[in-house]
């Protein structure tokens, strides 16, 4: 099971996720950065994009993964539903996106979004669990 | 570990070499803006620049500073190539060249004020603001768009936007210098293709205003700006196109930062030095994103003209919206500076800071070579603007730079929570404000009181001797994205 909740910055926000798993920790912050830009806003999982990655390491693969579900948004009109990630091993990533047709009325956006930041960016074990902890940029 | 820091004067505060720091730190602020500082994270920022290799002079920081990632916003550094110095894309930002342009008018308040709804409105029409929307009128090829990012603003005046004179009145002439879209990603483009002539949103804006108060006579007549007369200030930058050439060069930074060994205290920090092809190649892709910038306040100039004319049914010849100048609040620049009586060439970063260049110098436009370049000072959507002048004090501390902004003091959060419950939209009005806002929160999220009082900033950089106030606007309307 996952858990975040959105930090307080003075320009900017944060996201921080507690997860049993990577895999979960990766789909919680997808979670986390939905909500910081269209709230509560729902939809339909009708489309698929594949989404396979490459990092330096852990917390440079989570920043990858979310600016891709920027890109996606942005650039095809994907607005995010629900988050799939299939396996995280070493320096590679490799997931799901489903969502649905950006539809401003039914997808209003609460907050751009410009981009996700390596600023105090931490993904590791806490507890017996994973935790990760970035800034984005708005 | 604790941050030591040491008041120089009432507005100059030092921040002692110590540990990994290779130059002090400066920070411009009032004793009450200290205070506040002292609570967050931006002097730790200061002090992280300091670290960074072929730093010349200190870690400077506005008085509009405050917290942002890796580099504070309100920053200024500057490194020297022939000392191993870097150039840092955290030094940027992601909006590269975010920046503000303000025309003047041949209009005065009680003109507007009747028909002020109607140009509200046709602005909010006319100039697309908010995520996803854009003019249909405006579609732009791959090849197109990279002509955009050699030529700038001059692309968007060949097209109709605008006239060559407007060019005369930005920095750099609208177009920098080096661009090259061959090192501009695939991604970059597209995100930035569908972008071009948009405001954004967040603290993105395009106001209407009026002059409130002149305090330099001279110098405002020299900009044409007189008591009374309606001004349009257009804040916004790169869009999605510097966002991508940001993300990509951070990618660059990270792996030049371990191959060049360079120590970092925030991977956001991360660079290369300036004379590696990975420095090179980012000033290119910078100086692309910049040039997208500068034609995108180009294209929004030529939508406001189009509003105003529609709206008033006057012509270009009665309505006289002029260029006064359009800066960069988010560059890196090569520029030459004296150190220690020499002439050398340095790349000045500004995170959050303005070029403030003094009269005479070769790079202040013509029209205002006798009283400064002109700087333009935002404040938040309730209170005021400030437009001031560059001085040979900034020339000779700050590497020719000052303040850009008011500064946020509040997050997100804090700031919805001080508007919970009010009607925001509403107590502007009765103040003679009109606001258009596509976002949802941003109007909340952008409250008067979220921002430091930008004429606290002004008084301190006037004082300090690094910019120079000539006059004061006042919002009549704003359009957020």
């Amino acid at each position: 099971m996952e858990s975040y909740r959105l930090l307080e910055h003075t320009a900017d926000m944060g996201i921080e996720v507690h997860a049993d798993t990577l895999e979960e920790l990766f789909a919680g912050a997808a979670c986390a950065l939905k909500e910081m830009i269209w709230g509560e806003a729902g939809g339909r999982a009708i489309e698929e994009r594949t989404v396979s990655l490459r990092g330096g390491d852990y917390g440079e693969l989570l920043v990858s993964w979310l600016s891709e579900i920027l890109y996606r948004f942005e650039v095809e009109g994907l607005f995010p539903v629900d988050f799939e990630l299939e396996e995280i091993k070493g320096t590679s990533l490799r997931g799901r996106i489903r969502g649905e047709p950006f539809d401003p009325l039914r997808h209003p956006v609460e907050r751009e979004v410009k981009a996700v930041t390596y600023h105090r960016l931490r993904v590791e074990p806490s507890d017996g669990r994973w935790l990760a902890r970035l800034y984005v940029d708005l | 570990m604790t941050l030591r820091i040491e008041q120089i004067d009432a507005c100059r505060w030092r921040i002692p070499k110590e540990g990994a720091m290779r130059t002090e730190g400066l920070v411009f602020a009032s004793r009450q803006m200290m205070a506040a500082l002292q609570k967050e994270e931006a002097l730790a920022q200061v002090r992280n620049v300091a670290t960074l290799p072929g730093i010349v002079g200190p870690s400077i920081a506005m008085p509009d500073i405050h917290w942002g990632y890796g580099f504070p916003i309100g920053g200024v550094a500057a490194f020297d190539p022939e000392e191993g110095g870097i150039v840092s894309p955290g030094g940027v930002g992601y909006d590269i060249n975010c920046g503000v342009r303000l025309l003047r008018s041949a209009l005065v308040e009680d003109q507007v004020r009747p028909r002020l709804k109607a140009l509200a409105d046709t602005l909010f029409t006319n100039v697309p603001s908010g995520v996803g929307s854009q003019r249909r009128d405006l579609k732009l090829s791959i090849e197109e768009e990279t002509r955009v990012l050699r030529q700038g603003a001059r692309w968007a005046v060949e097209h109709g936007f605008g006239s060559a004179e407007d060019l005369l009145h930005i920095e750099e002439g609208g177009t920098i210098a080096g661009a090259d879209p061959e090192l501009v990603s695939e991604r970059a483009l597209e995100r930035g293709r569908a972008q071009l002539g948009t405001l954004g949103s967040g603290n993105h804006f395009l106001e209407v205003q009026v002059v409130d108060e002149i305090v330099d006579l001279r110098v405002a007549e020299v900009l044409g700006l007189f008591p009374g007369q309606i001004t349009v200030s257009i804040h916004t930058g790169s869009r999605g196109l510097g966002y991508q050439v940001c993300d990509d060069s951070l990618r660059t930074m990270l792996s030049a930062s371990r191959k060049y060994g360079i120590e970092l205290p925030d991977r956001q920090l991360c660079c290369a030095p300036l004379t590696s092809s990975e420095g090179r190649h980012y000033l290119a892709a910078m100086a692309c994103a910049a040039n997208f910038a500068f034609a995108n306040r180009q294209l929004i100039t030529a939508w406001v003209r189009e509003s105003f004319a529609e709206v008033f049914a006057l012509g270009e010849g009665d309505l006289r919206l002029s260029v006064i100048y359009d800066v960069c609040h988010n560059i890196a620049k090569m520029e030459t500076h004296k150190i220690g009586g020499e002439n050398r060439r340095l790349c000045v970063h500004r995170k959050g800071a303005t070029r403030a260049f003094p009269p005479g110098h070769p790079q202040t436009p013509e029209l205002y070579r006798s009283v400064g370049q002109p700087v333009l000072i935002p404040g938040d959507m309730g209170r005021y603007s400030y437009v001031l002048v560059g001085t040979a004090g900034a020339f000779s501390e700050t590497f020719g730079s000052t303040c850009h902004g008011a500064g946020r003091v509040m997050s997100r959060h804090a700031a919805k929570k001080a508007a919970h419950g009010r009607n925001i939209v509403g107590e502007l009005a009765a103040r003679g404000i009109l606001i258009r806002a596509a976002g949802q929160a941003t109007v909340a999220e952008e409250i008067s009181e979220a921002y430091k009082d930008v004429t606290e900033v002004v008084d301190v950089v006037q004082r300090a001797g690094i910019g120079k106030i000539v006059a004061r606007l006042r919002p009549l309307a704003v359009i957020k994205g």
